[in-house]
């Protein structure tokens, strides 16, 4: 796994090389992320508070 | 070896999405090379080497948690008569308050209980376990409610979510002296749109009180507005975002109706209306943070996101099968019973048993919780077969049970899902997600997979 401190990459502006496997050069570039954390939200659809921060 | 990935058309003039249901995996790729990505190469590849632990993720966010948070309703009273309330009428008008002895011996022995489930430092991350006064209206008891916020300060983090009628100067006061999150609710603009489902008992309008409460809530840090979605408000959506971010309103949250009781179905918004008036909400609420810098959350928005992004992040517990009912928390009804969340407090049959005499353990062993806790849409049709189960869960299960005739039946706004699942997935592709989450909305979490 790899720490990463920033949000969602953003999109390349360059389509990536057929060479690596991902997506011919005239092809929009794929794209998938996934992260993951210890779960705790107890919120529900009559109340709610979203910053994990603030949930401390 | 057959693709576990599924194409699904998002409505994007680029990108289509593939996902693994099973997992809760999803990529955006090329609509011009969708059959070469579901047939193989370097992606499913990847994804193959990953699968297993994604499953092990998501099983244990479905399966494996223990609860830390208790939503406690200390008065079944409540000056207010909603339409679509989840409270049954008579609760609500003459129904008892808990005594503050009651109260405080609830308190403690659900101190006691979340120190065993979840640790006496916080296994879960040294945090202490929520506790949220909840409606009715806990206010009508403020007295016991008050008292328990200060005897507890040491052992819950505490919420109140109140209709904003009763939270005087020295209410507000009180809680954020004590760092207490406030929820309000109100579903319109102008008073008009806000009485034709909020209202006192005797028909009065409270919709003046409301944005008083919200004028002194301004620059809180920890507060949030709910507006129900109902046909009488739903055109009036984008102006209610407006009037929330003229308010400075941190988070808000557009919900549709729950239609748990017969009241609310007689207000319900078809899908399809939903999510046009819904999405148009939402863009004004991009549009604001590009004008202004500053963002208007709104969180069961938000949540979806967070469930595609990074499932075991999100915040709401209603968007997932099981939910959070009777697992992530339960309810305390005023009464002393314990239910898998206050949306069954109405509902006999849910009744786990009383806190003070059988114990929350036996509560979430019983067989009125097992229908909720055991929920789960990998099991009946047509969530089964959906490329989106894991994003949306199918809520809720107290209105899949009393409007669609059982807990394997879908909930009441399954397209409206789906709908919202596609919007973000083309806000991803466009790389504008983080308009709509927080700031640092992923701090302290690990990114798992990671492909462009």
């Amino acid at each position: 796994m790899t720490q990463t401190p920033s949000a969602i990459p953003p999109a390349p502006t360059t389509p990536a090389s057929a060479a690596d496997g991902t997506a011919p050069p005239d092809a929009a570039p794929t794209i998938a992320v996934r992260k993951s954390c210890n779960p705790d939200g107890i919120g529900l659809s009559h109340y709610v508070l979203m910053d994990r921060k603030a949930a401390r | 070896m057959s693709s576990p990935l599924i194409p699904v058309d998002i409505g994007h003039a680029t990108y289509a999405a593939v996902t693994d249901p099973a997992t809760a995996f999803w990529a955006l790729v090329d609509k011009t090379r969708l059959t070469e990505t579901l047939s193989g190469g370097a992606l499913l590849e990847r994804y193959r080497d990953q699968a297993d632990a994604f499953a092990r993720e998501l099983h244990a966010l479905r399966f494996g948690l223990t609860p830390s948070g208790v939503y406690l309703n200390p008065t079944e009273r409540c000056n207010l008569d909603c339409t679509y309330c989840y409270l049954p009428g008579a609760q609500r008008s003459g129904g008892r308050h808990m005594p503050g002895e009651t109260l405080n011996a609830s308190l403690a022995a659900l101190r006691d209980y979340f120190a065993t489930s979840m640790g006496r430092d916080g296994a879960a991350g040294g945090r202490k376990p929520r506790a949220i006064f909840h409606g009715a209206e806990p206010l009508m008891n403020r007295d016991a409610v008050f008292a328990a916020i200060d005897d507890f300060a040491d052992d819950f983090a505490f919420g109140v979510q109140t209709n904003g009628t009763l939270l005087d100067d020295a209410a507000i006061d009180f809680l954020t002296a004590r760092n207490v999150s406030i929820g309000l609710s109100l579903d319109g603009p102008v008073a008009g749109i806000t009485d034709a489902t909020r209202r006192t008992w005797g028909g009065k309008s409270v919709h003046d009180k409301v944005l008083a409460a919200m004028a002194k809530l301004r620059g809180y840090g920890s507060w949030s507005v709910i507006t129900t979605c109902t046909q009488e408000n739903l055109p009036w959506l984008t102006e209610m975002v407006e009037l929330f971010h003229a308010h400075e309103v941190p988070t808000c949250m557009l919900n549709t109706v729950r239609c748990t009781l017969p009241g609310a179905r007689g207000v319900k918004p078809a899908d399809g209306g939903m999510a046009r008036a819904f999405f148009a909400a939402l863009d004004r609420t991009h549009a604001l943070y590009r004008e202004s810098g500053r963002k208007l959350l709104v969180a069961n928005f938000a949540n979806i996101l967070l469930a595609i992004l990074a499932p075991t992040a999100r915040r709401l517990m209603c968007d997932i099968s099981p939910c959070g009912g009777g697992r992530a928390f339960f309810a305390l009804a005023a009464d002393g019973s314990l239910y898998p969340c206050s949306e069954f407090i109405g509902l006999p049959r849910f009744n786990g048993g009383k806190l003070l005499e059988d114990g929350v353990d036996a509560a979430l062993a019983s067989a009125a919780f097992r229908p909720v806790v055991t929920r789960d849409v990998d099991t009946f049709e047509p969530c089964a077969s959906c490329a989106i189960r894991h994003f949306c869960g199918s809520p809720c299960p107290a209105e899949a049970h009393e409007m669609n005739g059982g807990m394997a039946r879908t909930g009441a706004f399954c397209d409206f899902y789906k709908a919202q699942v596609n919007y973000a997935l083309r806000l991803i592709a466009d790389g504008k997600a983080d308009d709509y989450l927080w700031d640092g909305w992923d701090d302290g979490t690990e990114t798992t997979f990671h492909w462009q």
